[in-house]
């Protein structure tokens, strides 16, 4: 037969030349063509931080993964994809994969995140330990659901019966088990360059003449996690800054009216890289004080009062760098505080808390330090006693973190207390227990759908560009009840970055059901040993019909 | 799942044709181009059938759980020029007695196996993906390259001329499972 058709073949050859091309280069294209395959499962995963802060990488430096996956029980985890679910999850395991040089580990949260606190506690603790060591190793995160369920199973039982049976169950195992391949679809990762973090200022300007003193508030808009993607920073800082909003609109309101129109200049400021180590904060300070002749924070400022977390809690602390003296305003605030939440506001305990500035730190601890490293007197107001809580930065605070009834009464009395300071009421006699704002005027109603509409979104700062929503959201916002809205950005420096952030944070993961390479080899017998059964019994067929025809 | 998985589909799918044509004895009568014939005939008939049914019967629009008995039984009859196009292969080509219905049937199965499984087992055995499917796949060809020789052969002895009236019943019937075969497993 083979002799016939290479004589067929050879006429094609001699006849006709470019039908041969016409044969064989489709069939050249199609055997080097790159194949697309579909997919057992098709999901999406949030890559672990990766960022460098003052030349300090933290996170993982990997984003391309093409392995197999087992579980944290198997043994062999080398090269391998680590699968762990986050009620199994544990730091000795995470380090146990990472010793054993895995290739990567994927974690899948649960949809529900918040029915398991103690897990969701202690995932909160650990974070901060998984950024802090360096991983050359993709982390991903995913989000639970039937599928990917149904695939950790298969893989556990597959990863956990390793080992410790008879050959021939290995023999049947191999042939009947579903190993899955992970694959992601990105490239690997790299810097991104010339990134703009966003900042917005916005003013209400005082009555009476030049040279008012000059309160500022502050809070920082951006979200910190353990990926990216999952960071919605529902109470830090979503709370503050819907807390600033709100205090915008009262005082925009009273200043509208020439009655309660008071001598003090209000300046807001909503900045971004706040967990960055308060980049937008540096550089407006920077560009405000050494950059131009004339500006609010350069001649008189009262005090800068920074709101960051204050969704939760029956605690109220404010966190100074220096005690205030006597007879500043900044003394004053601190008093009108104390008076409006020991008279209107028995439940909430008010302290201060004192920290001196450590400029030997990695990172500075709250935003006031900032302004206190160019000596301009300012504190932060926050529920939570210490800037390491892992509250402020973990994947876990979504929006149910945040009670909205603590949240409004907390404004109520920053709003109050404000109020005292920038009326003078104090000295005027007004009582403890006077109430300025009514409830009229006080709507829960915006400041619920304020601090909706910020944990709807993942608000990282490497995921806010100078173009996304957020920031043109707030900006409009701002520009309701403030005048002069402007915007300032922050851009590393070239030479030094302060920050470099990275990309392909998230990406698409597919996993694939593969069988392990024996059972290539097994197929290949049963199929020889088939054709070879297939053959000798044609054989005896065509035998035994020769034998009969004559 | 690999290049390798795809070898073996490939060798379940298309040794047995090999086996059966070494077996034969149809390389005696170098029946190799004969066969090709056949093939080109399958492809005609094919075409034909595809033109057909596409100016013919449009798509129809029922209810998606309801079996659409009228249209799937008329579409199942147009099959019916599958054994028209045996039968034209047998008849026109030449070819010694019984030989007629092996060219015949290996030339249409083996038509069959390339054009409508060739192109699945590249593009899906190949990738890193495994599903059973492939191997379902090729040991169906071996079951259909049965079913051809069977078929070419009752259409064979339909048209025999001296073939006894007690035959003829036994025969039609066969030759009516062939073509509603599709059909009837509905």
């Amino acid at each position: 037969m083979f002799e016939e058709a290479s004589e067929v073949f050879d006429n094609m050859f001699k006849s006709s030349f470019p039908l041969t091309f016409i044969v064989f280069i489709p069939a050249v294209l199609i055997l080097v063509s790159p194949l697309p395959a579909e997919a057992a499962h098709e999901f999406t995963v949030y890559r672990m931080q990766q960022y460098d802060l003052q030349g300090q990488p933290y996170g993982t430096r990997n984003a391309i993964l093409n392995t197999e996956a087992r579980t944290v029980e198997a043994e062999v985890l080398s090269r391998r994809c680590v699968i762990m679910r986050l009620v199994d999850f544990s730091y000795e395991r995470y380090q146990k994969a990472l010793r054993q040089s895995a290739g990567a580990v994927v974690i899948i949260l649960p949809k529900n995140m918040s029915t398991m606190p103690q897990d969701i506690v202690q995932f909160m603790e650990l974070e901060p330990e998984m950024l802090a060591t360096e991983t050359i190793v993709p982390v991903y995160f995913a989000l639970e659901d039937d599928e990917l369920l149904s695939i950790y199973t298969q893989t556990l039982t597959s990863s956990s019966s390793q080992g410790s049976s008879s050959a021939a169950e290995v023999l049947i195992h191999t042939a009947t088990a579903n190993g899955f391949q992970m694959v992601t679809s990105g490239a690997q990762s790299k810097a991104v360059s010339d990134w703009a973090i966003t900042s917005l200022e916005g003013r209400l300007a005082g009555t009476g003449g030049e040279d008012l003193p000059t309160i500022v508030l502050v809070a920082h808009y951006d979200s910190f996690g353990v990926a990216p993607w999952l960071s919605y920073g529902a109470d830090s800082n979503g709370s503050g800054v819907s807390m600033l909003l709100e205090l915008a609109r009262l005082f925009s309101r009273l200043y509208t009216y020439k009655r309660t129109h008071a001598g003090y200049n209000l300046l807001f400021f909503v900045s971004g890289g706040g967990k960055f180590n308060y980049q937008g904060t540096k550089r407006w300070l920077e560009d405000n004080l050494d950059h131009t002749d004339s500006s609010l924070l350069q001649d008189n400022v009262a005090f800068v009062l920074c709101l960051d977390t204050l969704g939760n809690g029956d605690s109220l602390h404010l966190h100074v760098s220096k005690p205030p003296k006597e007879g500043t305003a900044q003394y004053a605030l601190l008093k009108e505080l104390e008076t409006v939440a020991s008279n209107q506001y028995p439940e909430v305990k008010f302290s201060m808390v004192h920290k001196k500035i450590n400029l030997a730190d990695d990172t500075l601890a709250w935003e006031h330090e900032r302004f206190g490293i160019r000596r301009l007197p300012a504190f932060t107001l926050s529920h939570l006693n210490s800037h390491r809580e892992v509250q402020r930065s973990s994947i876990m605070d979504v929006r149910p973190h945040v009670d909205l009834r603590k949240l409004s009464r907390n404004t109520k009395l920053i709003a109050e207390s404000l109020a005292r300071v920038i009326y003078n009421l104090t000295e005027k006699g007004a009582p403890g227990d006077l109430q300025i704002f009514t409830e009229q005027m006080m709507q829960e109603e915006q400041l619920s759908s304020v601090v909706d509409w910020l944990t709807a979104q993942p608000r990282a700062a490497q995921l806010v560009d100078k173009d996304s929503s957020v920031v043109s959201t707030l900006e409009y916002h701002l520009g309701r009840y403030l005048k002069d809205v402007r915007r300032h950005y922050v851009k590393a420096d070239k030479r030094d970055p302060e920050f470099v952030f990275y990309d392909q944070l998230k990406q698409t993961m597919n996993a694939y059901r593969v069988k392990p390479a024996i059972f290539d080899l097994l197929l290949a017998f049963c199929i020889a040993a088939y054709l070879g059964v297939i053959y000798l019994s044609i054989q005896k067929v065509v035998e035994r019909l020769y034998a009969k025809s004559p | 799942m690999t290049l390798f998985h795809f070898g073996n589909c490939f060798a379940l799918a298309y040794f047995p044709y090999f086996i059966t044509y070494k077996c034969s004895g149809l390389s005696e009568y170098n029946a190799f181009w004969r066969c090709v014939q056949a093939g080109a005939t399958y492809l005609f008939v094919q075409l034909c059938k595809m033109l057909f049914l596409a100016t013919f019967f449009p798509t129809w629009e029922g209810g998606a759980g309801v079996y659409d008995f009228v249209g799937e039984f008329m579409k199942a009859t147009v099959d019916l020029a599958d054994l028209l196009g045996l039968h034209l292969v047998m008849s026109r080509n030449a070819g010694k007695g019984e030989y007629k219905i092996m060219v015949a049937a290996m030339g249409w199965s083996t038509a069959e196996l390339v054009m409508s499984r060739c192109i699945p087992l590249w593009v899906g055995a190949r990738g890193i993906e495994f599903d059973w499917k492939y191997i379902q796949m090729s040991f169906d060809s071996n079951i259909s390259l049965v079913h051809y020789i069977a078929m070419a052969a009752v259409v064979w002895m339909f048209t025999r001329y001296d073939l006894p009236k007690s035959f003829r019943l036994p025969v039609t019937v066969l030759l009516g499972l062939c073509v509603y075969k599709a059909f009837l497993m509905e």
